[in-house]
């Protein structure tokens, strides 16, 4: 049975839809329970502040949700849009929109619920910081979202650029490599940020005269643990504008593949490693004011050695884009 | 919807290569200068014990920043890097939020307006590295801990301008991204302000910030 094209361009809208959606509902899922776990026990330690915890839950559960809601929202497209395809270039643009947006929703989706459950422990320990800790986790949780806006650029450049022009032959794999680079890619750093910003969170609670440099810190870490998404969100750039020429053997499709899959998977375990070494540079200075330039310093190098795993999948991903 | 990804360009040739300018950058890239240097002007206008208003807006900003960047570096560079870091920060606070007023576009949405600053801050902070400790002990530093890790250390500092341009620009073109989706398909009812107070004002404002303190702490880690 042979198809035409215009029916592999709702199979793959649909099958992009469901994927995006499906995928996109695992993280925020996760984060939300998170923090009503944590809001259920703060609330339990400090019954008087029920209703201050109630709030921050609310508002701390509605961020984790965005992620989801761009996954909702390139799934609402995918389902309505009417594609006109003049090649299957298009179709596989289409479904790698879908796996961008999905993987790349679950990191900051798990990742923003860490934070607004530290948010609400933290009111019941000190109930007198509630609005720097409401200020604190909502700055830490919209800045965990960047991933998940990066795997969202990719999927929004993927659906509304014209790839008819292009070889079918080595394109196709091109933009699923480039689906999985951004939305793999966004998985890890999205947790790690999440980590960062609950540990900052809860020394605020622990130290309030600390504020200002643990907020500072923390937005320098969370900046730092988003380089691997940023480094699958160069390479899925790569991929998406450089032009290949066209070929008849499967191999270069392959590379092309492989090398957004490389980044894509090679940038989880910094992310949330480089979160992990981020969030005991946050916890200490919350402990120890005194020593903000030795522990910040000592955090960004340990920072720079986790991340060079992920700069060695940098290196074998562009190998296989430019070499092979 | 239809404005989407769509450039303004204007294409000159020069010699056999063809020059491109993004004019819709170039334009909004000089209403923000012009807007910083009519605050500038009316800032210190009647400088006075007692402050006016954007006085007073004007002293928040540069002791601010001063601050911050006293606490990364020492006193005497500070006052050397602090101007740079002021105008960094006002600079990308106010394209980012130009974006605000229907039919302007953020500069900072065109990712050479970010990848050239993080150009800036890069050979700013290794002019300082190799001012500091000198040529010698500078460039030991990429051969550490082993000599043939130099390849990757060079490609971790190149990965630096990449991580922290193209962070702005993603976060500032994927907030512009949603608000003209979401005002598509909600026909601009309701939700578009709420979305620009988030994606603009807010993520606007952090990433800003994020922007200048990543630079004042490329500067710190190379010069330290």
């Amino acid at each position: 049975m042979a198809y035409d094209i215009q029916t592999w361009i709702k199979v793959a809208a649909f099958t992009g839809a469901g994927l995006a959606m499906g995928l996109g509902a695992i993280g925020a899922a996760v984060g939300e329970g998170y923090t009503a776990a944590q809001a259920n026990a703060a609330i339990s330690r400090n019954t008087k502040a029920t209703g201050e915890i109630f709030k921050s839950m609310l508002v701390g559960q509605a961020i984790a949700e965005s992620a989801s809601i761009f996954a909702l929202v390139i799934a609402m497209i995918l389902l309505f849009s009417n594609f006109t395809a003049t090649s299957y270039v298009t179709v596989a643009a289409v479904f790698a929109a879908g796996l961008a947006m999905g993987f790349g929703a679950v990191g900051s989706g798990v990742g923003s619920g860490f934070p607004a459950g530290a948010a609400c422990t933290g009111m019941a320990r000190q109930p007198a910081m509630g609005g720097r800790l409401t200020t604190n986790m909502l700055i830490g949780s919209a800045v965990c979202q960047t991933p998940s806006i990066f795997a969202l650029v990719t999927a929004f450049i993927l659906l509304f650029s014209d790839f008819s022009m292009r070889p079918v032959s080595p394109t196709w794999a091109a933009l699923l490599g480039a689906g999985f680079a951004s939305g793999l890619g966004a998985i890890g750093s999205g947790i790690g940020g999440g980590v960062v910003a609950q540990n900052s969170c809860e020394g605020i609670a622990r130290q309030p005269s600390a504020v200002t440099p643990v907020t500072n810190i923390m937005l320098l870490g969370q900046a730092v643990t988003q380089t691997p998404a940023i480094l699958g969100l160069l390479v899925s750039f790569i991929l998406i504008f450089k032009s290949f020429e066209p070929t008849n053997s499967l191999a270069p499709s392959m590379a092309l593949l492989a090398s957004g899959l490389c980044i894509g998977i090679g940038a989880i375990g910094p992310g949330i490693g480089e979160g992990i070494a981020s969030s005991g540079g946050v916890k200490w200075v919350a402990r120890n004011e005194a020593h903000v330039g030795d522990i910040t310093r000592l955090m960004l190098v340990g920072m720079a050695v986790a991340e060079s795993t992920a700069i060695y999948s940098l290196v074998i991903a562009l190998v296989l884009v430019f070499v092979v | 919807m239809d404005e989407l990804g769509k450039v303004y360009q204007l294409i000159v040739p020069c010699f056999g290569h063809n020059m491109t300018f993004n004019l819709d950058a170039i334009a909004m890239t000089w209403i923000v200068f012009g807007v910083l240097i009519v605050f500038g002007f009316f800032a210190t206008r009647n400088k006075s014990l007692l402050p006016g208003p954007v006085q007073v807006l004007g002293e928040l900003f540069v002791s601010q920043l001063y601050g911050l960047t006293e606490d990364a570096l020492d006193k005497e560079k500070a006052e050397k890097y602090a101007p740079l870091v002021c105008a960094l920060f006002m600079f990308l606070l106010m394209s980012n939020w130009i974006g605000m007023i229907p039919h302007m576009h953020e500069p900072t949405k065109d990712l050479n307006t970010p990848l050239s600053l993080g150009l800036m801050g890069f050979v700013i902070a290794h002019y300082a590295g190799i001012k500091s400790k000198g040529f010698k002990a500078y460039v030991k530093e990429y051969f550490e801990p082993i000599f043939f890790m130099m390849p990757l250390n060079v490609i971790g500092e190149l990965a630096k301008i990449v991580s922290i341009s193209f962070r702005l620009f993603g976060n500032i073109m994927g907030g512009s991204i949603i608000i003209l989706v979401v005002s598509y398909l909600t026909f601009s009812v309701l939700l578009p302000p709420f979305l620009n107070a988030f994606f603009v004002i807010f993520v606007g404002a952090i990433q800003a910030f994020v922007f200048t303190m990543l630079t004042v702490v490329y500067i710190s880690v190379q010069v330290k």
